[in-house]
C-alpha cells in the first residue's frame, strides 16, 4: 500500500503574496497542504485555506483567522513570549550533558549476523574484552557528565561473553552514583544465547534492563543471525518469555516492564512485514522499530545483498504500521518507536530526546561510546567507524582525557555545527524541520563529509517518507488512529530499572529513548 | 579529452579516460571559493585534487581517480557529485552567514551545557600559556608599565605649548607631565 498520489500544487497560479504571514514552510501532504513554523505549530490546510493564507487575504472575522493566530502563524499576532517558550521546550536538552554511555565491554560475539554493526571478533579474541580497570575508568567519566540522569548501556560483540565486567561495572557505577547522587540506570543488547539462570538472576538484581534482536519470524532470524546450533531465534524467544514472567512474578506491570527487541531491516524483511509484527507482538513486545539497515560494519560489505531502496523500505513501513494501527483497534497495543518518537515531537511540542533524531543530534553532547580498550568515541557509529579503519570520531582515551576534554572535543563541535537543521541546505526550508535530524556519521561514511547533502540521503528520504504518512494519518482524522497516535505519544517512565541513590539529585530528566504507551 | 556532454552546457567540464581524470570550470561570481574548497575536500579520500585558474573569471578543478583507472560512467558520476556537493557548499555557506546568529547560540548552549562549570582540578591543569592575548590598548598591563614611574612634583616639566592645560590631571591626555610609553 503505497502513499496516494494528488495532483501537485500549482503555487505560480496561487501567486503568494508576503505581508500578513508569519514565518512558515509548507508541504502537500495528500489533499492537504501542511505549514509549520519556526517553532513547530502545525496545521492542515485545504489547498483553498493555504491559498487564502498564501495570498494574504484570510478575513479577519474567519475561523481559519482564528486558527491560524492561535497557532501562531499569523505576522500582526505573532507572539514571540510564546514561540520562545516552545522552542526552548524542544531543545531543552541542550542543557544537558551526555546520559547514554555505551560501554563496549568485548568485541567477541558467538553469533555471526550478516548485517553486523560492530565489527565483532570470534571467540578466541580475549585480547578485545574490556579490562575492569578500564570499566572503571569509563564509570568515572561517565558520572563526571552534567546530566543528572546516566545510562550506562552495555553492548559487543555479544556483552554476556565479558560478565565479570559487566557484574564489576554494575556494582562499581551503582555505589559510585550513590556516591555523587546521580540517577543511575543500565541496559544490555545481548543476543541471549549465554544467557543462565545465574547471570539473569544478577541483571534482574541489579534492575539492569534487557533488550535483544529480533529479525523477525523464526526462519528470517536464524537465517540473519546464525549460530553453530542454527537456534538463535529459539534461544532469545526462550529468554525473553522467562525474564518477561520474571517481571511479571516480581510485580511489575508486564505493559511497562518487557524485554526490548531491535530489529534490523533487510531486503528479505521487506515482504514479511506482517509476519514481523506477529512475532513480536506473540512475544509479549508492546514496540518495534522499524530500523533501516545503516551502513556500519559487515553491512558495508553485504550491502549489495541486504539494501533496498528507500521507496521499498517506506512501502514496507506503511504495510507494517497500517497493520499495527488495525491491531490496536483490535485491543492489541503495539507500537512503532519511529512514529512514537516524532508524534511526540508534532503533536506534544516535546522532544524524547531520541539522539539520532534530534538538532542538534546527540553525538558527543549526549552519548559517549566507550570502546574495549578504552578508546571513546562520540557515539556508537564513530566507534564501528574505528574498527572499520577510521579514526575520525575518536575522542580521547580513558587514562588520559578529562570529561571536559571530551565533551569539548573540536570534533563534537563540529558535529554539534553539522547536525543543527538550522545550517542545513534543505532542511532550512523542510517543512519536517522542528521534528527532524540528521547523524553525521552517516553523512560521512556515505556522503564524504559530516554535513551531508539532504536530498541525496537514504536517511533523509526515510525521515521525510515517514512523517507523510504520519501527517496523511493525522489529516484523515480517523478517531481510532488519532487515540492511538495519542497513546504512542504519552510516556512513562521505568523507574524500577532507576538505580536507587542514597542522596536525591537536585534535577530530574528523562532517561533517553524513554518508552511510550503501546 | 572527452568535453561534450548532452545534459551539460558546452566547455564548462571534461574527461580523459587515460588519465581516469576529470576538469570542471567553476565560475567564481556564482560559487564562493570557501564552497570550491569544501566541495573538493571531500573527494581527497579517493582522488587527488588540483585546483587552479586558469582565466581571470574561471576556477578549474582536476579530480583524478586514485585508482588510476576509471569508465566513462564512473568519471560521469564524479562530475555530478562534485557539482551537487559544490552547490551543497555554496548554499551552507550562505545559510551559515543567515543564521549566524541561531547557529552560534545553540552550539554554544549545547558545548557549555555539556562541559559544566571547570573544576578547581580542571583549573589547576588548565595550560594559560597557549591562550593568544592581543592587548594593544595595554589595558592588561599595570600603570607602571604602561606609563613609567611618576616623577617628583618638583620636577615637573613645562607645558609643550598648549596653555589650555589639562586639569583633570588626565596623564594620558597629551597635555601631562609623562608620555605614554611606547
Amino acid at each position: 500500500m503505497s502513499a496516494a498520489t494528488h495532483a501537485p500544487m500549482d503555487l505560480v497560479a496561487i501567486r503568494p503574496q508576503a505581508g500578513t504571514q508569519a514565518f512558515f514552510r509548507h508541504r502537500q501532504v495528500g489533499e492537504h497542504v501542511l505549514v509549520t513554523n519556526f517553532e513547530g505549530n502545525f496545521l492542515l490546510l485545504t489547498q483553498a485555506e493555504f491559498t487564502r493564507y498564501a495570498t494574504g487575504s484570510v478575513a479577519p472575522d474567519s475561523e481559519l483567522f482564528t486558527r491560524l493566530s492561535s497557532a501562531n502563524f499569523l505576522r500582526a499576532s505573532y507572539d514571540v513570549r510564546k514561540a520562545a517558550e516552545a522552542v526552548k521546550a524542544r531543545r531543552g536538552f541542550l542543557h544537558a550533558g551526555p546520559n547514554l554511555h555505551i560501554l563496549v565491554v568485548t568485541l567477541r560475539c558467538n553469533e555471526t549476523c550478516i548485517y553486523c554493526h560492530a565489527s565483532r571478533a570470534n571467540m578466541d579474541r580475549v585480547d578485545t574484552d574490556m579490562s575492569k580497570e578500564t570499566a572503571e575508568k569509563a564509570v568515572e567519566l561517565a558520572l563526571r557528565s552534567t546530566s543528572p540522569f546516566i545510562t550506562i548501556e552495555f553492548q559487543g560483540g555479544e556483552p554476556l561473553v565479558n560478565f565479570a565486567v559487566v557484574r564489576h561495572v554494575c556494582e562499581y557505577a551503582g555505589r559510585r552514583a550513590r556516591e555523587l547522587g546521580k540517577q543511575l540506570q543500565f541496559t544490555m543488547v545481548s543476543n541471549f544465547s549465554l544467557m543462565d539462570d545465574e547471570k539473569l538472576a544478577f541483571l534482574v538484581a541489579h534492575r539492569v534492563q534487557l533488550c535483544t534482536s529480533i529479525d523477525g519470524p523464526e526462519q528470517l532470524h536464524n537465517a540473519q543471525r546464525k549460530l553453530p546450533t542454527m537456534d538463535a531465534h529459539q534461544r532469545a524467544v526462550h529468554w525473553i518469555r522467562k525474564i518477561n514472567q520474571r517481571y511479571i512474578d516480581m510485580g511489575l506491570d508486564p505493559t511497562l516492564y518487557h524485554v526490548e527487541a531491535l530489529l534490523t531491516t533487510t531486503a528479505a524483511s521487506l515482504p514479511l512485514w506482517r509476519q514481523i509484527v506477529d512475532t513480536y507482538v506473540s512475544l509479549g513486545c508492546k514496540a518495534l522499530f522499524l530500523r533501516p539497515i545503516d551502513p556500519f560494519g559487515f553491512a558495508d560489505r553485504t550491502r549489495l545483498r541486504l539494501e533496498y531502496p528507500r521507496s521499498a523500505y517506506l512501502e514496507f513501513y506503511r504495510n507494517a504500521v497500517d497493520y499495527m494501527l488495525e491491531l490496536n483497534r483490535q485491543g492489541v497495543q503495539i507500537l512503532e518507536r519511529y512514529a512514537g518518537i516524532f508524534l511526540t515531537k508534532i503533536l506534544r511540542g516535546e522532544d524524547p530526546n531520541f539522539l539520532d533524531l534530534r538538532s542538534p543530534a546527540g553525538a558527543g553532547i549526549g552519548q559517549l561510546a566507550y570502546n574495549y580498550d578504552g578508546k571513546i568515541f562520540s557515539c556508537d557509529e564513530g566507534r564501528m567507524l574505528h574498527e572499520m579503519g577510521d579514526s575520525r570520531f575518536l575522542l580521547g582515551d580513558v587514562r588520559t582525557s578529562s570529561y571536559r576534554d571530551l565533551v569539548g572535543h573540536e570534533t563534537v563541535r563540529a558535529m554539534v555545527l553539522a547536525s543543527n537543521l538550522d545550517g542545513q541546505p534543505d532542511c532550512v526550508n523542510c517543512t519536517y524541520q522542528p521534528y527532524c535530524g540528521t547523524i553525521s556519521t552517516f553523512n560521512y561514511k556515505n556522503q564524504g563529509s559530516i554535513f551531508g547533502r539532504m536530498r541525496e540521503s537514504s536517511v533523509c528520504a526515510v525521515h521525510k517518507g515517514i512523517q507523510d504518512y504520519l501527517f496523511e494519518k493525522l489529516a484523515a482524522r480517523d478517531p481510532h488512529v488519532l487515540a492511538t497516535f495519542e497513546r504512542w505519544t504519552t510516556h512513562r517512565p521505568r523507574e524500577h530499572f532507576v538505580q536507587e541513590p542514597t542522596s536525591s539529585p537536585t534535577t530530574s530528566a528523562p532517561p533517553v529513548q524513554s518508552p511510550a504507551e503501546p | 579529452m572527452q568535453s561534450s556532454y548532452p545534459d551539460i552546457p558546452a566547455g564548462l567540464v571534461a574527461h580523459d579516460l587515460t588519465d581516469a581524470a576529470v576538469e570542471l570550470r567553476v565560475d567564481p561570481a556564482i560559487y564562493p571559493l570557501q564552497a570550491v574548497y569544501g566541495a573538493a575536500y571531500i573527494f581527497i579520500d579517493r582522488c587527488y585534487v588540483f585546483l587552479d585558474r586558469p582565466a581571470a573569471d574561471a576556477l578549474r578543478v582536476t579530480l583524478t581517480a586514485k585508482s588510476g583507472q576509471a569508465d566513462v560512467g564512473a568519471l560521469r558520476a564524479l562530475i555530478g557529485e562534485f557539482a551537487n556537493e559544490l552547490i551543497s557548499c555554496a548554499w551552507r555557506h550562505q545559510i551559515t552567514q543567515d543564521n549566524r546568529v541561531l547557529l552560534e547560540t545553540v552550539t554554544l548552549q549545547a558545548i557549555a551545557g555539556a562541559m559544566g562549570p571547570p573544576s578547581l582540578d580542571d583549573l589547576a591543569s588548565f595550560d594559560f600559556s597557549d591562550q593568544g592575548f592581543d592587548d594593544p590598548l595595554g589595558i592588561a598591563m599595570s600603570w607602571e608599565e604602561k606609563h613609567g614611574k611618576k616623577p617628583p612634583p618638583a620636577t615637573t616639566s613645562e607645558p609643550t605649548g598648549d596653555t589650555t592645560g589639562d586639569t583633570t590631571g588626565n596623564p594620558t591626555s597629551g597635555h601631562g607631565v609623562e608620555e605614554p610609553t611606547p
